[in-house]
């Protein structure tokens, strides 16, 4: 037993922390908590910005983890842990990122074929495929605008002609969604299954289809609009 | 130079020397195996994340995270288990000072709490599946219950082998043994925590942003 504290009490100090390490790590880990829960419930900022605080917030908050109590490179040289560390951080980043962006162009590339070229066709205007119309529009007549503002769609109702263009605009800070149909269903209209309209970032699509058709914010049903299209 | 020091130890003296820098290289190594066990874990955490982040918002016209998270549930949750991850600390310093009482005391205390976090997360549970979302429900509920699920998994199995070696320490005492698992533990508890962060930031907070 003499032997053990006699062991363990030469060991140095700084590779294990001292109460006060431990008491200032256990500090800052709750004021990183409750900056972020404060930015979110109370919305003082909001948007990508937000997000990027409170993901900053996060990072910081495991930093603090990571050297008050893991203790991580002060341990016995070389720091082959910390390397370890790195590596794993690094493919979590690939791993993460990397799916995220893969699924995010993933809904295009599962459409069918036919689904597909009409996407394409719309996107590019190619009007005819192998001597077939493909729907779309070999030219763009005039444009109309929808605003999204505060959960409001205005105008709820939009006349226009075939080949005109219809343009989504949100000003709200949180980006959204739109689906065609109504909810809970949804419909493909020229292609496209959900615009995710961002603020500052309008988009426009192409009315290729004929009559009338409803669309909505599948987080906010009752923020909804339909436009009709005539020859 | 090291030969001079040498010249002036007894005999007992250097054998004991060379006997601790064996049991401190293998403290390193069995601590570099547990890292590497982190690490790999970690990845696997990675994975169901990016499944979340991808999966989070397909959930069929029900309702969404921000529908059902309670925010002071999840902030109540994460003090619960920084101020355990606190006292893990604590009981640390208090095993390295060959201090059997404290180590007891500290653990102790680490153990209810992380008990306190799994009935609030329990809780939470029961209520999602009371009101009919199972993890069969949609891809949402499928990633979110996967990805909190295993984290409560490993705090299970964390306050399993905690209450394990606290037995061990009130049985046998502190022996260096103890004290390398106590070290372990307490490296597994801390994962733990930074895995929770991620959590409450990514699902609980990001849902109302």
């Amino acid at each position: 037993m003499s032997k053990l504290s006699h062991n363990t009490t030469t060991q140095p100090k700084a590779e294990h922390g001292t109460t006060v390490s431990y008491v200032i790590g256990f500090l800052l880990s709750l004021v990183f908590t409750a900056i972020p829960y404060y930015l979110v419930v109370n919305k003082t900022i909001t948007g990508n910005s937000l997000l990027a605080t409170i993901l900053g917030f996060a990072v910081l908050q495991m930093s603090v983890q990571i050297f008050f109590f893991l203790h991580l490179g002060r341990g016995p040289k070389p720091l082959y842990n910390v390397a370890f560390f790195i590596a794993t951080v690094g493919i979590i980043l690939v791993v993460v990122l990397g799916s995220i962006f893969i699924m995010d162009h993933l809904n295009y590339n599962m459409m069918t074929p036919q689904a597909t070229t009409t996407k394409l066709a719309q996107d590019e205007g190619i009007s005819q495929v192998g001597g077939e119309k493909t729907g779309a529009c070999a030219y763009i007549g005039a444009n109309h605008q929808v605003i999204m503002m505060k959960g409001k769609i205005t105008p709820l109702r939009t006349e226009s002609r075939m080949c005109d263009s219809l343009t989504f605009i949100n000003q709200d800070d949180t980006p959204r969604d739109i689906m065609f149909g109504s909810y809970p269903d949804h419909e493909v209209y020229g292609g496209e299954t959900k615009l995710t309209v961002k603020s500052g970032h309008p988009k426009t699509i192409t009315l290729n289809q004929l009559g009338s058709h409803l669309f909505y914010d599948p987080l906010q049903p009752d923020a909804a609009g339909y436009f009709t299209v005539t020859k | 130079m090291g030969v001079e020091r040498y010249k002036d130890k007894t005999m007992a003296e250097s054998v004991a020397t060379s006997e601790m820098n064996h049991e401190a290289a293998a403290n390193d190594r069995v601590m570099f195996g547990f890292w590497v066990y982190l690490m790999t874990d970690l990845l696997m955490f990675a994975v169901l994340f990016a499944v979340y982040a991808v999966l989070h918002g397909n959930t069929e016209g029900g309702p969404g995270g921000s529908d059902l998270f309670s925010q002071p549930l999840a902030l109540a949750e994460t003090l619960i288990l920084l101020t355990s991850s606190f006292t893990c600390g604590i009981g640390m310093i208090a095993a390295r000072r060959g201090n059997k009482n404290q180590v007891l005391v500290w653990f102790g205390i680490t153990f209810l709490l992380g008990l306190a976090f799994l009935s609030l997360e329990l809780q939470e549970f029961a209520e999602f599946i009371r009101e009919g979302h199972a993890l069969s429900s949609n891809a949402f509920f499928s990633s979110f219950f996967v990805l909190v699920g295993t984290h409560g998994l490993h705090i299970i199995s964390g306050l399993f082998w905690m209450f394990v070696t606290l037995v061990f320490v009130l049985v046998r005492g502190l022996n260096r043994h103890l004290v390398r698992k106590l070290a372990l533990l307490s490296l597994f508890w801390h994962f733990l925590d930074i895995v929770w962060i991620f959590i409450f930031t990514i699902v609980y907070l990001m849902a109302y942003v």
